[in-house]
């Protein structure tokens, strides 16, 4: 078949773009489908479980929005702050004080808490980014410290050690099951969010940062720009999650801000995957429940903890989600396995 | 004019104290480029052996309790190197990062596991116990064994790098392992070397400083951001620069408390942040590639 008519090759071109539509279609299909599933699965927990494990359910799940902003930085970023505690106080502390020194409602704090957050990291990003990798991780484990030590010792407006706490939610909120709902609705309207941000033009220019700075730094796309633009929505995000937090306990305090506390996303995401979007809710809900397992059972807790970290640190760096990633789901996502380790970078 | 003697007594005493906390850590960072967020486990092992080892005695066994207590940290770190730290070399930051925070962990468990929740206090030696007079004001004794320590422990860092074969191997290894390996160097003797040095310093800054703070779980955590903070601030590798550093935050410190007590501890922070927002990479640092 030499003399193939044009109408002919052109079909033939077409057959794999339409193959390309169909798997798009399938895919996102797949998606939404098993968002809503995950969603409604949730809900159902949350609705019928035993009410102390619908508890424990919330808290990972506010958690989990946490992990996955801090992963914007990340798995997209390419960049370890160690600082995004600092948003999720922010957060909490946020609908703690307008509610305890101006008498602000609770919807009024989660209306600027956000923002706040997000105002907040792009003062911090503007000189954290300035700063490169380890030099970037530890300035921000620096502001994370500040923050801490500030609200230690500002007492008389932030409650020291003891922090703010107190009846600051609105009654049906207040009732567990019905914060648990809110928790999930807020924690979803979140999650679809920032999907939107790592599927989006932006999302995929900061993926490509990550693989390659100077490359992309000589296309002419503004690095910093975009790095900065990332640290504030993952600072907004942070501050939902502590405002989920409040949900959760009514209450804000210093520990909150600690460096260690900006480890625990990492550790989330890094338990679930960072590379893959939902990697770091998998490690919120493994990191939270398992805590609470161990806790109760043989209260040693870091010592699990540090070990898991270290083995899959050492030998499973995509995390749990890449470990149960089969060859189907790689290729939909269509990435090469990450094997970015042993680049030589320092 | 009165000299402040109290406060540049102080100022030098929180200056010891965070050299010796970061010393080891800016050693090792110099030779190998791995941060160790365990570094401060080391510290904290060095003061919990000193509570073992002196206990609630006289204080008499002191002496000998410090050397021992920084030699077994020592022996710890080669076996950490040994077991986790050499395979991280050359890695991604974020790997190292993990990886050291995984150990601090596991250390914080442990730690708690052998020497309990409550906090514990090590006894002055009898011969520094109680304050002295200088130019009129009383000065802890006890403060003369810090600071002597920084001093004599900086020396003979200086020495040892400059002066010694080992210290020509180690800066050696900083420009170019390859080569030095090639030459016929045990390289990953020579790291693990380094590394339990490292260690050595963090535990005997442990020790030393134990009659000075409550000792007890929590103190890893927030040491190593003292100690961070002090090698960032003069440059991650250089020993000069975190000697600089760590009188400029422990002066930064005194000057916090006297002028405004509330503010006192955001001060080294606040004077970290400006520095690296001018450099970057600190004040002795080279930039990262």
């Amino acid at each position: 078949m030499v003399d193939a008519t044009g109408d002919e090759r052109a079909a033939a071109r077409a057959e794999p773009a339409d193959a390309a539509a169909r798997l798009r279609l399938l895919r996102s299909l797949g998606v939404s489908g098993l968002a809503l599933a995950v969603v409604g699965g949730l809900a159902l927990a949350g609705a019928f479980l035993p009410l102390a494990t619908a508890l424990d359910i919330r808290n990972a799940i506010g958690l989990a929005v946490f992990a996955l902003a801090t992963n914007l930085l990340l798995g997209y970023g390419g960049l370890v702050s160690f600082g995004q505690a600092v948003f999720y106080g922010a957060g909490a502390y946020t609908i703690m004080l307008t509610w305890q020194h101006w008498g602000w409602s609770f919807w009024a704090g989660f209306a600027l808490a956000p923002f706040l957050g997000a105002v907040l990291a792009l003062g911090i990003g503007v000189i954290a980014l300035r700063a490169r990798q380890l030099y970037f991780a530890l300035l921000t484990l620096a502001f994370s410290q500040l923050a801490f030590v500030l609200a230690q010792q500002q007492h008389e407006f932030t409650g020291g050690d003891n922090g703010v706490f107190g009846e600051v939610l609105p009654a049906w909120l207040a009732d567990e099951r019905q914060g648990y709902m809110f928790t999930l609705g807020v924690a979803a309207v979140s999650c679809l969010l920032l999907w939107r941000v790592v599927t989006s033009p932006f999302g995929l220019t900061l993926r490509a940062i990550r693989e390659n700075r100077d490359r992309i730094q000589a296309l002419g796309v503004n690095v910093f720009l975009h790095e900065l633009v990332a640290f504030a929505i993952s600072g907004f995000f942070c501050a939902v999650a502590g405002v989920l937090f409040v949900v959760h306990t009514q209450s804000a305090y210093p520990q909150l801000l600690e460096w260690t506390k900006s480890g625990e996303p990492i550790l989330m995401a890094v338990i679930g995957g960072m590379f893959a979007f939902l990697g770091p809710v998998v490690g919120a809900f493994v990191y939270t429940l398992g805590q609470q397992e161990l806790v109760q059972q043989t209260q040693s807790w870091k010592l699990v903890l540090g070990l898991i970290l270290l083995a899959i640190v050492l030998l499973r760096p995509d995390g749990l989600v890449g470990l149960l990633s089969s060859r189907p789901w790689r290729r939909l996502r269509r990435r090469p396995a990450p094997a970015r380790d042993g680049e030589g970078e320092r | 004019m009165d000299l402040p003697v109290i406060e540049i007594s102080g100022a030098l005493n929180a200056a010891s104290s965070l050299f010796l906390a970061s010393a080891g850590l800016t050693l090792i960072f110099g030779a190998m480029r791995v941060i160790n967020l365990a570094h401060g486990s080391f510290y904290m092992f060095g003061a919990f052996l000193m509570t073992s080892i002196v206990g609630f005695g006289t204080g008499s066994r002191f002496w000998w309790a410090v050397p021992v207590a920084a030699l077994a940290v020592g022996a710890i770190g080669a076996a950490v190197e040994l077991g986790v730290i050499r395979r991280i070399y050359g890695k991604e930051h974020l790997t190292q990062l993990l990886a050291t925070f995984a150990l601090f962990l596991i250390f914080a468990d442990l730690g708690q596991r052998i020497w309990g929740a409550d906090a514990r206090a090590v006894p002055f030696p009898l011969s520094f116990f109680g304050s002295m007079e200088i130019a009129g004001e009383s000065i802890p004794k006890y403060n003369i064994i810090v600071v002597g320590t920084a001093v004599g422990v900086g020396v003979a860092l200086w020495l040892l790098l400059k002066r010694t074969m080992l210290g020509w191997r180690i800066r050696a290894a900083v420009d170019d392992p390859e080569l030095l390996e090639a030459s016929g160097v045990n390289l990953k003797l020579l790291f693990t070397l380094v590394f339990a040095l490292g260690s050595l310093l963090a535990g005997l800054g442990g020790a030393v400083i134990s009659p000075q703070i409550a000792v007890g779980p929590g103190i890893d955590g927030s040491i190593i951001v003292g100690a961070f903070i002090v090698t960032v601030v003069g440059g991650l590798g250089s020993i000069l620069g975190a000697a600089v550093a760590a009188l400029l935050i422990g002066a930064a410190e005194t000057v916090g408390t006297a002028v405004a007590a509330d503010w006192a501890s955001a001060f080294p922070y606040i004077a970290m942040i400006a520095i690296l927002a001018v450099r970057p990479w600190g004040l002795f640092g080279t930039p990262e590639r």
